[in-house]
């Protein structure tokens, strides 16, 4: 389930996109999980019609996908199909990011691959034929020449898996909860299955994903006005799709229509997926050195094709060999020697961002993403609650088990009166998880002393009559709810952030509407005020949602 | 005290009354450990009256025979200890405790000396450091190998040095495999603490009321004094 503030962000962000009334629908999927239409009328209380536009709208912009599932008919009825609804949460989020895909995508190619993303990104899916259009009304050239090079364009992002083909818009849920949960219970360890185990958004995201070789496809001899050979081109395409039974689904579509029903759109994964490889390698950089971010990015660049889903534990294994053959490959490599790389590669050892066990080397992903957590919410602990604070914290995130008040104060060189109110305040905000030992001391008339060693859980009383009492107190750091609180605090930052800047913009709105050459004076230097507020602000929500990314999505 | 008991309290400790003699010997009997005053009650086998056993433990500190001393774990306590043992580390906190203060003065002292016989050295074992600080001289008396070790442990959790484990190649060419080290901290990044991050850079990621900061309510993004400070150019 999606935190408090998590909900609330992401319901703000429709707000601000497409206004109260999809918002509202949308408030009501984040809160209550898949719904059918029906349902959504009945607690939104909306007009069918309002619910079926804005419904129409979240799946136009990929926020929202359906599904349908089938509920077994009585006495004998045939069963009964049923559609639902259910939000995407991260593709919401993914709309603040439009930015930074854009970017990457105009690093890597050029500005007609950025317009042409720019478009699926503003409309959420279009077709070959929209985007032809789209780019036909920004240019007065050639029809023709345009015609070929937005497939062309098309086709490197696909290619490149940043585009891809929109998912199947109804796939059938088949109920997993009978046949498939007695097999897993056989599996070795509780903790896994849990770890495995799907949401409802999951599987049906997992449902409606095309065939690799279908979801990034062009079908590039298709010519509009040649509906015969397209159609048998996308014929041939079926033929592995006939694996998975939900893409009937697409592909009767796809044969039925016409080649201009196809739909694409930004394939928000690869985007996050390039963002994490980003985020691996300045934080390699940070903490080694160039050399060992360059390998690194080579080895990203070697195994990323392998990669099957964005939070990938490790990388597949890399030679030596094959690893300074990439290094050399770019820019930044080529000046290193074999010994080089493999010192970089010993480096990379330490802690292991790297595994390297008898010439291969694979990434790991986990402890790269695990660090780079953990400087996060030191660094919150250091700016909230100084050095001791932070001292004592980086001591119990480290140690990863139950630490006893004196010895904490001893290791940390915090005053031993001190150290409690650090550790009080820290808990009490949700940043330690505290246990309280009571070791009650019997002493009776004839010197025969009994211990007994009672553990209770805080705030609860104990009461032994006539005996003495010590109350320890044990501290340790819950990563796993801690990091759930990190996220929503995050959430609950970007929120106040963005509020803040649409307030910032409102109190100026009359200067802002100001011509130019009007603005003289004071009112200039307000103007530049608002300037730096906005600079400021913006490059703050930037740096706060890549956090949020790490957190969320890596 | 009274006039009776003046002119014995020149006299060695065989010139004891009978209760001082009783409450010394159990003091004495807690060697280095000392005992608080409400433990010692407890412990006497006799029952002696409250004001007989602060008289007597006055006589006893005015004879030289027993200290009051400070007690780490609960410093408001009387603790008293016969006088010829020294605190042990559980009362008066170890070697970094002066009179029951933590010596901050002299610790930090010790934490810059060992970055920089860590940073002239690159990378460094405990024993390597230890010898180090030693033929420096800096000491007048010798820090010994274990509080070393309490004091680069800090560093480390400091984010100062880096904990590392040799692998016997490169820099770790003369230290033997799997021996744990202390590395500077590479040029990357500055040291003492990591650089401020997406949430800690914005007023709500240090903010106190943030639990309290709701959209419209009394503490709101909207009208927050700290958003305004911050926003103030």
């Amino acid at each position: 389930m999606v935190a408090e503030y998590g909900v609330k962000y992401a319901v703000h962000i429709i707000t601000n996109h497409f206004g109260d009334l999809v918002a509202k629908v949308c408030d009501c999927l984040l809160r209550r999980g898949p719904l059918t239409r029906q349902n959504i009328k009945r607690y939104t209380e909306l007009s069918d019609e309002q619910v079926k536009n804005a419904l129409l709208v979240l799946i136009q912009q990929n926020c929202v996908q359906a599904f349908s599932t089938e509920q077994p008919g009585t006495f004998g009825d045939a069963p009964k199909v049923n559609t639902q609804y259910a939000v995407l949460f991260d593709n919401i989020l993914h709309r603040l990011r439009f930015a930074k895909f854009l970017t990457i995508v105009s690093q890597e190619f050029d500005k007609q691959c950025g317009e042409l993303l720019q478009g699926l990104l503003e409309h959420g899916r279009l077709t070959l034929k929209q985007m032809f259009d789209r780019a036909k009304a920004s240019q007065q050239e050639g029809n023709l020449v345009v015609l070929d090079s937005v497939r062309e364009i098309l086709l490197k992002l696909v290619t490149a898996h940043y585009v891809e083909r929109c998912p199947a818009p109804e796939p059938l849920l088949m109920p997993t909860n009978e046949e498939e949960n007695p097999a897993r219970k056989r599996g070795p360890k509780s903790a896994k299955k849990n770890e495995e185990s799907e949401t409802i958004e999951q599987q049906v995201i997992a449902a409606a994903v095309p065939m690799e070789a279908m979801r990034f496809s062009v079908v590039t001899e298709m010519e509009f006005d040649d509906g015969g050979e397209g159609k048998e081109k996308s014929k041939n395409r079926m033929i592995p799709g006939e694996k998975r039974k939900h893409h009937f689904l697409e592909s009767d579509d796809c044969g039925a229509g016409d080649e201009q029903t196809v739909l694409y759109r930004a394939n928000f994964e690869e985007f996050i997926r390039h963002l994490r490889h980003k985020a691996c390698i300045d934080n390699v950089r940070e903490r080694l050195d160039d050399g060992a971010a360059s390998v690194l990015s080579a080895m990203l660049e070697a195994t990323r094709s392998a990669e099957k889903k964005v939070k990938t534990k490790n990388s597949v294994p890399l030679s030596l060999s094959s690893i300074y053959e990439e290094v050399i490959k770019s820019e930044a490599g080529r000046n290193m020697t074999l010994d080089h790389v493999r010192a970089s590669l010993v480096q990379l050892g330490q802690p292991p961002f790297v595994k390297g066990s008898s010439d291969s080397y694979s990434i790991e992903f986990e402890k790269i993403i695990e660090i780079a957590q953990n400087d996060e919410v030191e660094s919150i602990v250091l700016k909230r609650y100084g050095r001791d604070a932070y001292r004592i914290f980086r001591l119990l995130s480290k140690a990863g088990r139950l630490l006893e008040t004196d010895k904490i104060s001893d290791t940390t060189f915090v005053e031993k009166k001190d150290a409690p109110k650090v550790l009080y305040k820290l808990w009490k905000d949700g940043y330690l998880h505290m246990e309280s030992f009571v070791i009650s001391v019997l002493v009776p008339e004839n010197n025969f002393t009994s211990m007994y060693f009672v553990k209770i859980w805080l705030l609860k009383k104990l009461v032994v009559a006539g005996a003495r009492q010590s109350q320890f107190l044990l501290w340790k750091v819950n990563k796993h709810i801690l990091w759930e609180h990190v996220l929503d605090e995050m959430f609950h930052a970007a929120l106040n952030l963005s509020l803040r800047v649409a307030c910032e913009l409102d109190q100026e709105k009359e200067l802002l509407n100001l011509p130019a050459d009007k603005r003289t004076g004071a009112l200039q230097d307000r103007y530049n005020r608002l300037r730096k507020v906005r600079i400021l602000m913006e490059s703050s929500q930037m740096k706060l949602d890549d956090s949020i990314m790490l957190f969320h999505d890596f | 005290m009274s006039k009776r008991k003046r002119p014995d309290s020149n006299t060695p400790a065989d010139a004891l009354t009978e209760h001082e003699h009783i409450i010394y010997d159990v003091i004495r009997s807690k060697q280095d450990m000392g005992i608080w005053t409400r433990d010692m009650k407890r412990e006497l086998q006799t029952n002696i009256p409250d004001n007989i056993v602060t008289k007597s433990l006055k006589s006893l500190q005015a004879k030289k025979l027993i200290k009051e001393v400070v007690n780490i774990q609960n410093k408001g306590r009387k603790h008293f200890m016969a006088v010829e043992f020294k605190p042990s580390k559980e009362i008066s906190g170890g070697a970094w405790y002066v009179e029951g203060n933590l010596d901050t003065d002299f610790i930090k002292v010790v934490k810059d000396q060992c970055i920089k016989h860590i940073n002239r050295l690159k990378v460094a074992t405990l024993e390597g450091i230890t010898d180090s600080i030693k033929r420096s001289g800096v000491f007048k008396d010798d820090l010994t190998k274990q509080q070393i070790e309490e004091i680069v442990r800090a560093l480390v959790l400091d984010d100062e040095i880096l904990e590392v484990k040799s692998n016997g190649s490169g820099e770790f060419a003369n230290i033997p495999v799997g021996k744990i080290c202390y590395k500077s901290m590479s040029r990357g990044s500055s040291g003492g603490g990591p650089k401020l991050q997406g949430l800690a850079s914005v007023p709500c990621g240090v903010c106190p009321q943030i639990n309290l900061c709701t959209p419209d309510g009394i503490i709101s993004p909207k009208t927050c004094v700290y958003y305004t400070k911050w926003l103030d150019f």
